[in-house]
């Protein structure tokens, strides 16, 4: 983005500001669409029919809170930002990833949760965190997933490093390729990596790599809607009042509580201050 | 064996709800494709070389772009100016399609009729288009039900691609039981395979029929030389 977009954009966006600020009445009439991927447990899945998940149950919190309508549609992971920079979508709630590349098409909610990415190996394989990341090792991730592109420009285009990245559209079909011999190891956030070995799944961690990586909602740029002040607002009522930890613990019963919000990285547009429904 | 028990019995509720969507999907396309692409055959064989190109170009898009594109264009482009959900977009997207390729399949049965009975007809003194309705249709179509079944079969698979635009159809309600369960994909992918190999039976069967009660004696499908 060149100079004179940037500065464009923040003045839409404060313009759009202050359109948001005057409280927006109309905005629980109107029914607004939540994207989700419903199949990223514990974040969001659909179970005996039922949206289930942390992002959805907290969603569902906000919304009674915020007097919000939200209907969540689900979509698969590849559409999911596309269909929000489109305009398909109205809000997008998962288990999603900051990240510099996502800032520039959407604006994020403060962040609730800070994630880090575990390193998985089959049960019974003798790779360890570091062999099984180097030396001709086949790694899975989920593509256009933070780990695969850390995988990428970390470790695959490091010439001294031997690895080779695959990607897949989720991660339960990642694991089944790893435990049918075809990856040696799948890198995936803590939370995934947890709920697999809740499920029984025949795989350990062998190690975890610290990236600090917040995770938030997001809305259009420049939030069109002015939507970032309600979910904030509401983000921060649902911690303060601890339902936030009920959530999550009923999904992740050995989940640690993060403080909210968690990292800020200074690259997102909506960390600016003032932001809207936190800072005041 | 515990597996299939907790897994299929309890969810196949959902899957059949799925392939109940992918039912009417598949319905709505072949429909819409239906109507469209005998226009489009019409036009071909009969129509002023206007019509004739217009239809050939339309047949030429629509049949050189993948299905999961002409989906995506759909949904994100189209939508762009109409307001379309998800599974409007996919009867329309896989339904222009359809009518390309039935197209081809009326175009082909239409000439298949042997010239002498246009003749024939113009000589008894029918008009033209009453001697396409009344004489040359009703035999073209009968022979047009056994290409149709391979078109039939073939996009009852194809709906399993709208899944890409956020319908819910059998292979994306498959999906979220292996996700919800973080496993079990052999088998329930086993299981969405049977369900559409069942549809796809039964779906021929009753076309076979149809065909069968159809025919006319000495008009079967097979050549008469």
């Amino acid at each position: 983005m060149n100079m004179r977009e940037k500065l464009c954009a923040l003045i839409s966006g404060a313009a759009l500001l202050a359109v948001a600020s005057a409280p927006s009445q109309s905005l629980a009439q109107e029914t607004l669409t939540a994207g989700v991927e419903a199949a990223f447990p514990p974040w969001a899945y659909v179970e005996n029919g039922e949206f289930k998940g942390i992002a959805i149950d907290a969603m569902r919190e906000i919304a009674k809170d915020e007097g919000l309508n939200v209907e969540f549609r689900d979509l698969p992971w590849p559409s999911l930002i596309p269909a929000l920079s489109r305009g398909r979508i109205d809000l997008l709630v998962t288990g999603l990833n900051v990240t510099p590349e996502r800032a520039e098409v959407l604006d994020f909610t403060i962040p609730w949760w800070e994630n880090d990415d575990e390193v998985l190996v089959p049960e019974d394989s003798d790779l360890n965190l570091v062999t099984a990341l180097c030396c001709g090792a086949t790694v899975g991730a989920q593509g256009g997933a933070t780990q695969a592109q850390w995988l990428e420009e970390n470790l695959a285009d490091n010439e001294n490093v031997d690895l080779a990245v695959r990607t897949y559209e989720d991660y339960v079909i990642a694991v089944e390729d790893m435990l049918a011999g075809r990856l040696d190891s799948v890198v995936t956030s803590t939370d995934t990596a947890e709920s697999f070995l809740a499920n029984d799944r025949p795989i350990k961690i062998v190690g975890t790599i610290q990236q600090n990586q917040p995770q938030a909602l997001a809305v259009q740029k420049g939030d069109p809607n002015g939507l970032l002040e309600s979910l904030n607002r509401g983000i921060l009522k649902l911690y303060n009042d601890g339902r936030w930890a009920e959530i999550v613990h009923r999904y992740s019963p050995q989940a640690t509580i993060r403080q909210i919000p968690t990292t800020m990285p200074d690259y997102v547009d909506s960390y600016h201050e003032p932001i809207p429904g936190y800072s005041e | 064996m515990e597996a299939f028990n907790s897994v299929v019995i309890s969810q196949m509720p959902f899957l059949l709800g799925g392939l109940w969507v992918a039912l009417q999907l598949l319905a709505l396309l072949l429909i819409l494709g239906l109507g469209l692409g005998l226009g489009i055959a019409l036009m071909e064989v009969y129509g002023h070389w206007t019509l004739r190109w217009a239809g050939i170009l339309f047949e030429r898009i629509f049949r050189g772009i993948p299905a999961l594109v002409l989906l995506l264009l759909f949904y994100y482009g189209v939508t762009e100016f109409i307001e379309l959900s998800a599974f409007t977009s996919a009867v329309l997207a896989l339904g222009l399609r359809s009518a390309a390729y039935q197209s081809q399949i009326f175009r082909g049965v239409i000439q298949a009729v042997p010239a002498g009975q246009m003749a024939a007809a113009r000589a008894l003194g029918m008009p033209k288009h009453k001697a396409v309705f009344h004489i040359i249709l009703p035999q073209a179509l009968r022979q047009a039900i056994g290409p149709w079944t391979n078109e039939f079969s073939s996009e009852l698979k194809a709906t399993s691609l709208a899944y890409v635009i956020g319908v819910v159809e059998l292979t994306r309600q498959g999906r979220y039981i292996i996700s919800s369960t973080q496993g079990n994909v052999l088998l329930v992918f086993a299981v969405v395979a049977a369900l559409y190999f069942v549809a796809n039976w039964l779906g021929n069967q009753l076309l076979y029929k149809l065909e069968r009660s159809l025919a006319l004696p000495g008009f079967e499908t097979r050549r008469d030389d």
